[in-house]
């Protein structure tokens, strides 16, 4: 069964899901979080036989779909993919424990259920093609959710979501389609497997071009500055479970997808646009963090830190050395939590007050003070603070980029500053000063429901930060195959000079006996 | 002893584990009781661990495990016990030790009391982890984690605006210098390959100078935000919100110094840039005269001893600067002492006066409450530099350090600024014990605080009066086989008479002139309307200016950024983009009116308009060509 | 006179310009499909002749099928018409714009 074990997580909630029509409405819920918690220890098995010394792919399946064109349906993972479709699994099924009263649960579990198959689907396709079809895929249940649960904008939302993330991504198919073609051209045969397109030596100019192609897609996924204002209004509107989804996993496949294509793919053109790209990361981190700053709700200064965040861990990628790519992966992982974790505890006042102005609370540390501790560990995380989860990961993104530029990382380096700016502001105004409302004087607690979903997230983000090797360790192999890749396939000598071969950096270092 | 050093690490942190279990519910005074078991334990331990060294002198280094290793990276939860180490251990656990049990009197009808302890404890295992950690990162964790506490704890009674506003400014202000410390960071990793002391110090050599410099500065920044240096140095006027014990603990004995441990912990790195030390020490100065005379007028009881603390931390400063770590460390643990013994016995009158703190609401408090009185004027005196208390012997040492290295005008500053220090303590004494009982007016009953309050608060009144000369001499022997061993002396012997003597009477003078001036708390009108006085209590108008120029701006930016610039233009583009399909599709549906004809003449007209387009561009293409 | 292949050419141009005025003009739904016939034989023409100028049958196959396109298109569409007639007493164009966009 391990064979196959991959095919195995993507379909069986997919399975599940349509089975999930006919199952009674009163028992939806308890089938739907058996179906996820199954989901997920599969995947930790996954991880179990995950063999973190093996340089490349594992647990790889190949059936050929269309073989006159060298479509196949071609799965595969390595630590990068492996530890984002854990949180993908894991978060899946929080979400659906943590469900609270929802209309339409039934819609709600089989859609997510199906979210998820795109989810793992896109994370283990190694086929052009098949992460292709996963990746829009994952459009349909995300608009669905936003669309038939969200709030009064939900319509404008959903579809804004829709078709500006659909419009990147036609335009990374062309890139796709052109880089089959010139696969064909180069070696007669024609290939969409991404392991093939990697040992494609590209001309620099050609790599130009179809860098751009691609970044058209993953930017507006990720979304990156100026392509994140359909993010405001999906998170504004979408349900507490959607926005979670949206921002610990989703929003990960364009980051993601950085490292999958455009590193290995394009070397040189990852070298030639590293500045400009880091420039953007940082306008987005320095320039989203004030609209954080001025925001009214809660729900937009998360919404909007979260793409600040996703500014250091793209700065991170395209350090383009092992710790900076190790530490961006890293931070991919810790984002997914720590703004997952967010969103569930913007959705616990929500739930309670159905609203999410910051001038209706203030005094809520009285109030309710177990949840004023969760979401002040969750926002310190957030913040970046050492032994927190983000910390690793922000650190070592930092780290790497410092390496490339001094003064670029001075200017990404003053997240932590804004970012503790908003942060700080906002949960002085929820949490702290008096009690003024007379709504909020006798609100309930955190609930049992609602600790199913914090303190595991509680946990993981102090385990990780505390630990962080399990997971790092892991994917710093898999990092430094794929650096050692790009410092091979380098056409110009500033890429090389640029990416350094990490394998040469560990025996200089062995040599000079430092550790 | 490496059990020694797990335990005198790790039972702060389980103190503050069990006390915030119960950190949501009533008061339950075992927590109080148990973290102060622990830190004592932790004090203990130090305390072995301090015989360790003088025994043998070996360093205690543990790995526990690895934190953070890739690439070339690795940073492990490495921990030394060293001569500079075990110092900061004793200074930083007895002073916690003496806090925490002070505490459990002053918190007493506190309702947060368990969280409180939760707080205090977690904070001396960031302390703890910050000064026996072996490389930056190590540093880094503690660093943050006793900002996170200060954050707590400043903004312990959340329900006050200031208090909260407090909290968040100083938090915020540290992350403006722990990004210059990060950038340090990067640097030592990637011009050493490594943040381990052991392997990046001596790397240090090998560098060249404006690589050392970059290091030097940015790291100095990043000591500047801790220790509230100059212009960073608003929040800790600010951080007096906090309870008392926490100003004693946080904001004077300990966290405030971690700065000037960074820099005498990375003197190898300062030896070889004499011209930052340079800049560092003239920095001091400014800032110990500076905030001194802040303290001259300020009429809240614990911001002037707040302000004294910067002065000192001035001081301290100056003599890291100059290369004389051991006299800025020596400054250091004498500081805590006697500045924790000054909070605290503040901390008694707050309570005794109903959190009133103008003191010149106070008076006549002698009598009431004896024991606070002498042990604040001990704490004065030690302050002053008068033989033969703590105080003279290590701040003596500074400025003769300065005078040695014949950086007079730094000497002079120094000097000035002892009197100052005098005048302003003794002016608080005076105030507060002394003269009428004016808080009569105002209704206060004074009383004296509790029996083991005052006893917990002895151990830090012996040691301000013998501290100096008691441990200096084993102190330096001890501490010189880590730091540079220079000796500070003067030249001849009259000169050393000369000073120390009329240093001596013009500290005496200082003190006299200010208990006449206060002891019936006179307040001089025609100085308070003078141009000087405004500036002072205004604290030079920096507050002010940071909230005017740099708050209130950044404030409005953001407001720029989300409703100009975020909603009206880059997604009013979007949106743009998307209306001119959807105009195109309102503007050009009246095509499509139903009519078979029409749609038949649309037809024939694209079809003529594809055929003229077909032949136009055949015919231009082999013109073109051809 | 000899007949060429231009003289076919024109002629079929001819008639599928009437075929084509037919078109646009009428509104009358019979006439529609009077025109639509001219339009269709009017390719025929250009089909046939050109099938007979290059020698090649596949011209004149295609003919073939077009006329039987015709057969059932017009078949289909009086069904329709008459259909329509049934429903709304007439044949005439303008009164049908239940497509109006």
């Amino acid at each position: 069964m391990f064979d196959n074990i991959l095919t195995i997580l993507i379909f069986f909630p997919a399975l599940a899901a349509m089975l999930g029509f006919v199952v009674d409405k009163g028992s939806i819920r308890s089938y739907g979080v058996s179906v996820a918690a199954v989901e997920f220890i599969l995947s930790l098995v996954l991880w179990y036989m995950y063999d973190p010394n093996v340089v490349g792919m594992q647990f790889m399946e190949s059936v050929p779909l269309i073989p006159s064109f060298g479509i196949s349906y071609l799965l595969g993972i390595d630590a990068i993919s492996l530890f984002i479709i854990i949180l993908a699994t894991f978060f899946t099924m929080i979400g659906i424990a943590s469900l609270g009263e929802t209309k339409n649960i039934k819609n709600m579990i089989v859609t997510l259920l199906f979210l998820e198959m795109t989810m793992v689907g896109v994370f283990s396709a190694l086929d052009a093609i098949v992460f292709y079809v996963f990746w829009e895929l994952s459009l349909v249940p995300m608009l669905y959710l936003i669309g038939a649960w969200g709030g009064p904008k939900r319509i404008y939302a959903s579809i804004k979501f829709f078709l500006y993330t659909f419009t990147g991504s036609l335009i990374m198919l062309v890139g796709m389609l052109f880089m089959a073609y010139y696969y064909n051209q180069a070696t007669g045969t024609w290939s969409f497997s991404i392991l093939e397109w990697y040992r494609l030596v590209l001309p620099e100019n050609m790599q130009l071009w179809l860098f751009a192609a691609f970044f058209m897609g993953f930017a507006i996924k990720v979304p990156m500055f100026p392509f994140h204002t359909w993010l405001p209004y999906a998170h504004g509107q979408a349900p507490t479970i959607g926005s979670v989804i949206l921002a610990a996993i989703l929003l990960k496949m364009g980051t993601y997808a950085f490292v999958r294509f455009s590193l290995p793919m394009f070397p040189d053109a990852s070298v030639f646009f590293m500045i400009p790209i880091a420039v953007i990361a940082i306008i987005m981190i320095i320039y989203t963090a004030m609209v954080a700053y001025a925001q009214e709700d809660i729900k937009q200064v998360v919404a909007y830190s979260s793409v600040s965040h996703m500014g250091v861990i793209i700065l991170g990628t395209f350090a383009l050395n092992v710790e900076g790519i190790s530490g961006s992966v890293f931070l991919m992982i810790a984002h997914g939590v720590v703004s997952g974790a967010l969103f569930f505890l913007v959705g616990v006042i929500y739930d309670r007050r159905h609203t999410k102005l910051m001038s209706e609370f203030g005094g809520l540390a009285q109030v309710m003070p177990r949840y004023a501790t969760i979401f002040g560990i969750i926002m310190m995380a957030s913040v970046g603070l050492p032994l927190t989860i983000n910390f690793v990961g922000e650190f070592l993104s930092l780290l790497g980029f410092y390496k490339q530029s001094h003064i670029l990382t001075l200017l990404a380096g003053t997240a932590i500053i804004v970012g503790a700016i908003y942060m700080l502001t906002a949960y002085k105004k929820a949490f702290f000063g008096e009690v003024t409302k007379e709504e909020n004087k006798n609100l309930p607690d955190v609930n049992r429901r609602e600790l199913v979903a914090l303190i595991p997230l509680v946990i993981i983000t102090v385990w990780l930060g505390v630990y962080p090797k399990p997971v790092l360790g892991p994917i710093n192999n898999s990092v430094e195959a794929i650096v050692s890749l790009m410092h091979e396939k380098a056409v110009t000598q500033d890429a090389k000079d640029r990416i350094p071969n990490p394998m040469v950096a560990k025996i200089s270092t062995q040599n000079g006996g430092t550790h | 002893m490496e059990f020694y050093l797990y335990l005198a690490l790790f039972s702060p942190l389980v103190g503050s584990l069990i006390a915030g279990l119960f950190g949501a519910s009533k008061k339950t005074l075992f927590t109080g009781l148990i973290t102060s078991a622990l830190i004592f334990t932790s004090f203990v331990s130090s305390f072995m661990l301090l015989l360790h060294i003088l025994g043998d002198g070996e360093p205690v280094h543990v790995e526990m495990m690895t934190w953070i290793a890739t690439g070339n990276l690795y940073i492990p939860f490495g921990f030394i016990v060293d001569q500079v180490s075990v110092v900061m251990m004793m200074v930083v656990s007895l002073v916690s030790t003496v806090v925490h049990v002070y505490s459990i009197g002053y918190m007493d009808h506190d309702k947060s009391f368990n969280r409180f302890f939760s707080y205090l404890s977690a904070f001396v295992f960031s302390m703890m982890v910050l000064v026996m950690s072996d490389n930056f990162l190590g540093l880094f964790i503690g660093w943050e984690g006793v900002g996170l506490c200060s954050w707590l704890l400043i903004g312990f009674w959340y329900h006050k605006e200031s208090a909260t506003w407090a909290a968040n400014e100083a938090f915020i202000m540290n992350r403006i210098a722990d990004l210059a410390m990060l950038i340090g960071i990067f640097l030592v990793y990637w011009n050493t390959g490594s943040l381990q002391y052991h392997i990046a110090f001596p790397a240090f050599a090998t560098l060249d100078s404006s690589t050392l410099l970059m290091i030097g500065i940015f790291l100095f920044i990043g000591a500047m935000g801790k220790s509230a240096q100059f212009p960073l140095h608003t929040w800790l006027a600010d951080a007096m919100e906090g309870p008392t014990p926490v100003s004693a603990l946080i904001h004077a004995a300990t966290m405030v110094t971690a700065g000037v441990y960074l820099v005498v912990r990375a003197n190898p790195l300062y030896d070889l840039i004499p011209d930052v030390g340079y800049f560092i020490a003239s920095l001091g100065a400014f800032v110990a005269m500076f905030a001194a005379s802040m303290a001259l007028v300020n009429r809240d009881m614990k911001r002037i001893i707040a302000y004294s603390t910067l002065s000192q931390l001035g001081y301290m400063f100056v003599a890291a600067g100059l290369g004389a770590y051991w006299v800025a460390l020596f400054h250091l643990m004498a500081h805590a002492f006697f500045k924790a013994l000054l909070f605290l016995g503040a901390g008694n009158v707050m309570h005794a006066m109903d959190d009133e703190l103008d003191p010149f609401k106070m008076g006549g408090l002698k009598k009431s409450m004896k024991w606070t009185w002498i042990m604040m004027t001990l704490a004065s005196v030690a302050l002053a530099g008068i033989w033969p208390l703590a105080g003279f012997f290590s701040k003596d040492l500074i400025l003769e350090a300065a005078f040695v290295e014949h950086h007079y005008v730094l000497y002079t500053i120094l000097l000035v600024t002892a009197f100052m220090t005098a005048f302003y303590s003794f002016r608080l004494v005076s105030l507060i014990f002394h003269g009428k009982e004016r808080h009569k007016e105002y209704g206060f009953h004074p009383h004296e605080a509790y029996k083991f309050v005052l006893i917990a608060m002895s151990p830090l009144a012996i040691l301000a009066v013998v501290a100096g000369f008691l441990f200096k001499g084993s102190y330096i022997e001890m501490v010189t086989t880590l730091l540079p061993a220079t000796e500070y002396h003067l030249h001849s012997e009259t000169t050393f008479w000369i000073m120390n003597i009329g240093t001596q009477l013009a500290v005496g003078f200082s003190i006299a002139f200010a208990y006449m001036k206060y002891e019936n708390a006179k307040i001089d009108k025609k100085v308070e309307s003078g141009f000087l006085y405004k500036l002072l209590i205004n604290q030079y108008y920096i507050p002010y200016f940071y909230e005017e120029y740099l708050t209130k701006p950044y404030r409005e930016l953001s407001s720029v950024a989300w409703k100009h610039v975020d909603l009206k233009v880059v997604d009013a583009t979007v949106d743009m983009i998307a209306n001119i399909f959807y105009e195109t599709g309102e503007k050009t549906h009246v095509m499509q009116d139903g009519n078979l004809s029409t749609m038949l003449r649309w037809m024939v007209a694209g079809t003529a308009l594809l055929l003229v387009l077909a032949v136009a561009f055949t015919v231009g293409y082999s013109v073109l060509v051809g | 006179m000899e007949i060429t292949l231009s003289h076919y050419l024109v002629l079929s141009t001819i008639l599928f310009a009437i075929g084509l005025v037919g078109v646009m003009r009428r509104t009358n739904l019979l006439m529609l499909f009077f025109a639509t016939e001219i339009l269709l034989n009017a390719v025929n023409i250009g089909f046939a002749a050109i099938s007979r100028y290059y020698g090649d049958l596949t011209g004149q196959m295609f003919a073939f099928f077009v006329i039987a396109i015709a057969a059932s298109e017009v078949a289909v569409g009086l069904g329709l018409l008459i259909l329509w007639f049934k429903r709304s007493g007439g044949i005439d164009l303008t009164s049908m714009t239940s497509m109006k966009g």
